[in-house]
C-alpha cells in the first residue's frame, strides 16, 4: 500500500504542509504549476506582508530552502494534477508530464488570483496610466525601490487608495460577495511606507468599512493615522475621471460622514483587489470532487468537521487561500496542520 | 420653476435675479433659475497641520468617528443637528473648511463638561481639540466673535484688571456689553443694578438671592461694587501675566 501524499500547489500553505509531512519522515509529492516555488509573494514580488512587516524572501525563504533540501520531498516544478481515481487511502492520481502515483492522502492548496480590476471599468483602471492595483504598488516598492506616477515618472502628491476593488460588491454577481480579508491591513502598511518615505506626499483611505480583524486593529488602523497622518475618508471612490488641464485624477464619491458630494484631485489611485479562486482550484475541485460555495466558488470545509482544513472527501486536506481570503501567516499555519492531518490519516508511525 | 423641496437646497446656492439678458436674450422669469452644484473640490489639508500645531489639538488624529462623544455630550441634545463633535473633528481633519463655516455659530455650544473626553475609547481630548479648531478658525478670520467668546473676554479683563472678579459687576457690566441700557453713577461710572433697560428675567434672578441675603453680607458685596475688590501686588503680577498673555497671543487689542 502506498503510504505517500500529494501536496497540490507550492504556495505558503503548500510549502509549509510539504515541509511538515517531510520532516515527520513521509514521502511527500509537491506539485506546483508554476516554475518557481512560494506562490504569488514570491512569484508577484510582494515588498512587505502583513502582519509581521517582513519580505517574503525572509517569511517563506526558509520554507523553500527546507522543502527543496528534504529528500523526503519530491518537488515537481511545473506540474499540475490532472486525474484521479479511487478512493482513500488509495489514489491514483495522473500529472500532466504523464507520471502515474499511488497516494494515501491528499493536501490540496490551490490558492487564489487576483481579482481583475478591468471589470470595474467606472474606476478607469487600464484606461488612466495613473491608476494602479495594490499589487502593481507593492511591485513598484519591490521592483523599483521607489513611488511615482506612471504617467510622467514624477512623485505624487496625493495617493488615493480605494477599498474593497472586487470585493463586496454585489454588481460583480453573487462571486465576489466576501470581504478579501487584508486590504485594509495592506492598505495601511502601504499608506504607512508611503508616509515613512515621502511624508510630503498626501495619503487617503476611502473605504466603506475598515476590517483590520483582531491585533491587526493598532499596526495597521490606528498607527497610519496616528503616527503617519494617513487620512481616512468613509465613503467609496465611485468614478474615477481625468482632468487634462492639470494632468491630475478626479476621484468622484460622496464623504459619507459630511453627506457632500466630493470630486476631488488625485495623482495617484491605488484599487485594493480582492480575492478570487485560482483556475488551479476551480480544476482541483472538479477532479477530486471536492464542495465548493456555490457563490464565490472557493472551496468549503466539510460539515461535520469543526476544523476548516478537512474538506467533504476523506483523505483530501484543503489548506490556505483555496478556501477563502487569508493572510500569508494563516496561509503558513493552515498548511502545517494539514500536512500533520494528513500524516495522521495514513497512520505514519513517527519514531523519535 | 419652483423648486421641489426647497427646505434640502442651501438658500446660498439658489442663484436668481429679478432680470437677466444673456447674450441679448432676457430670461428673466422661470428659467432664471440656477442651483449652485454642492461638490466638494478640494481639501484645505493645511488646516489639519495647524490645529496639530496647537498643544490643545494633539489628539485630533486619533478620532475615528465612532461617535461616542456627540452620543454622551449634553449640548447635542439641546441644540441644532449642527452642534456635533466628532463630526468638527472630522470637518477639521480633511480641511472642509466651508462646512466648518456654517457650523461656526453653534461651535462655541460646548460647556466645557467633558463627559466626551472622558468616554472617548480612542483617549481623544474632544473638548480641547475642539477649542483648538476653534482657535485655528478665529486666527484665520472665518470665525466671528460669539456672545459666550465675548463673556469669555469680559470675564479675562476683569481678572486682569483687579485679579479677581466682583460678582454684581460681572453680572450687570456684562449686560451693558450685551447692549442693554444702563444707568451708571457719575463719580465711578459703575451700572447701578436694577435701574435702566435690565430685563425682567434678570431683576428677578438677581432678587432672589437678595431676599434672603444677610445684611452684613449684602453690604459687603455693595461696597464691593462701588470699589473693586483687588488682590494684593496685583500690579507686579499683572506685569508678568501680560507678558505671558501677548505670548501666547490671548491679547489681540
Amino acid at each position: 500500500m502506498a503510504k505517500s501524499v500529494l501536496v497540490v500547489g507550492g504556495g505558503p500553505a503548500g510549502l509549509a504542509a510539504a515541509r511538515t509531512l517531510g520532516k515527520l519522515g513521509i514521502p511527500t509529492i509537491l506539485v506546483e504549476k508554476e516554475q518557481k516555488l512560494g506562490g504569488r509573494p514570491v512569484i508577484e514580488d510582494y515588498h512587505t506582508l502583513i502582519p509581521r512587516k517582513m519580505t517574503p524572501q525572509q517569511v517563506i525563504g526558509p520554507f523553500i530552502e527546507e522543502v527543496q533540501n528534504n529528500p523526503n520531498i519530491d518537488v515537481k516544478l511545473g506540474v499540475e494534477l490532472e486525474a484521479c481515481e479511487g478512493e482513500a487511502p488509495n489514489f491514483k492520481v495522473k500529472l500532466s508530464n504523464g507520471e502515474e502515483h499511488e497516494v494515501a492522502a491528499i493536501v490540496v492548496a490551490t490558492g487564489f488570483q487576483h481579482f481583475d480590476a478591468k471589470r470595474k471599468g467606472e474606476l478607469g483602471y487600464g484606461i488612466y496610466p495613473d491608476v494602479i492595483t495594490n499589487l502593481e504598488l507593492e511591485q513598484m516598492f519591490s521592483r523599483e525601490g521607489k513611488l511615482y506616477r506612471p504617467s510622467n515618472g514624477q512623485l505624487p502628491k496625493r495617493v488615493a487608495f480605494v477599498f474593497c476593488v472586487g470585493s463586496r460588491d454585489r454588481q460583480l454577481g453573487v462571486t465576489n460577495v466576501h470581504c478579501c480579508r487584508y486590504g485594509c491591513a495592506l492598505s495601511g502598511l502601504q499608506g504607512t511606507e508611503i508616509r515613512e518615505h515621502y511624508p510630503e506626499v498626501d495619503v487617503f483611505c476611502y473605504y466603506m468599512d475598515v476590517r483590520t480583524y483582531g491585533t491587526w486593529e493598532y499596526p495597521f488602523y490606528w498607527a497610519p493615522q496616528e503616527k503617519h497622518g494617513v487620512r481616512y475618508v468613509r465613503g467609496r471612490i465611485a468614478e474615477i475621471t481625468y482632468n487634462p488641464q492639470d494632468g491630475r485624477l478626479r476621484v468622484k464619491h460622496e464623504d459619507t460622514i459630511v453627506q457632500r458630494p466630493a470630486e476631488v484631485p488625485m495623482d495617484l489611485v491605488v484599487l485594493v483587489l480582492g480575492m478570487e479562486p485560482s483556475e488551479g482550484t476551480k480544476k482541483v475541485a472538479k477532479i477530486l470532487g471536492l464542495a465548493q460555495d456555490p457563490d464565490s466558488q472557493f472551496l468549503v470545509p466539510a460539515e461535520d468537521a469543526g476544523s476548516n482544513i478537512i474538506s467533504n472527501k476523506p483523505g483530501v486536506f484543503i489548506a490556505g487561500a483555496c478556501k477563502g481570503p487569508i493572510d500569508i501567516e494563516s496561509s503558513l499555519s493552515e498548511g502545517e496542520a494539514a500536512g500533520a492531518e494528513a500524516a495522521t490519516f495514513i497512520g505514519a508511525k513517527v519514531s523519535a | 420653476m419652483a423648486i421641489h423641496e426647497r427646505s434640502l437646497v442651501d438658500p446660498e446656492r439658489v442663484l436668481r435675479k429679478e432680470r437677466l439678458v444673456i447674450d441679448g436674450v432676457d430670461v428673466s422669469g422661470d428659467w432664471n433659475l440656477i442651483i449652485l452644484p454642492r461638490v466638494i473640490n478640494d481639501y484645505d489639508l493645511e488646516f489639519l497641520d495647524e490645529v496639530l500645531q496647537q498643544p490643545e489639538g494633539k489628539t485630533i488624529t486619533q478620532c475615528y468617528q465612532c461617535s461616542y462623544c456627540t452620543a454622551s455630550c449634553p449640548v447635542h441634545n439641546y441644540w441644532d443637528e449642527r452642534y456635533n463633535p466628532r463630526h468638527f473633528i472630522y470637518l477639521a481633519r480633511l480641511g472642509l473648511i466651508d462646512e466648518l463655516q456654517k457650523r461656526a455659530d453653534v461651535m462655541w455650544r460646548c460647556v466645557s463638561c467633558h463627559k466626551c473626553t472622558h468616554r472617548c475609547p480612542k483617549g481623544v481630548l474632544v473638548e480641547e481639540v475642539l477649542k483648538a479648531i476653534l482657535r485655528v478658525m478665529a486666527k484665520r478670520g472665518i470665525i466671528e466673535e460669539y456672545p459666550s467668546k465675548k463673556f469669555d473676554k469680559f470675564f479675562l479683563e476683569s481678572v486682569y484688571e483687579y485679579g479677581r472678579i466682583e460678582d454684581g459687576e460681572l453680572l450687570f457690566g456684562w449686560v451693558e456689553k450685551q447692549g442693554y441700557q444702563v444707568v451708571k453713577d457719575p463719580i465711578l461710572k459703575k451700572p447701578i443694578p436694577f435701574v435702566g433697560g435690565v430685563p425682567d428675567w434678570l431683576k428677578q434672578l438677581a432678587a432672589k438671592p437678595l431676599k434672603s441675603m444677610n445684611i452684613g453680607f449684602l453690604v459687603l458685596n455693595a461696597k464691593h461694587m462701588l470699589f473693586h475688590p483687588r488682590t494684593k501686588n496685583w500690579n507686579r503680577f499683572k506685569q508678568v501675566l501680560r507678558k505671558v498673555m501677548e505670548e501666547e497671543g490671548v491679547f489681540t487689542h
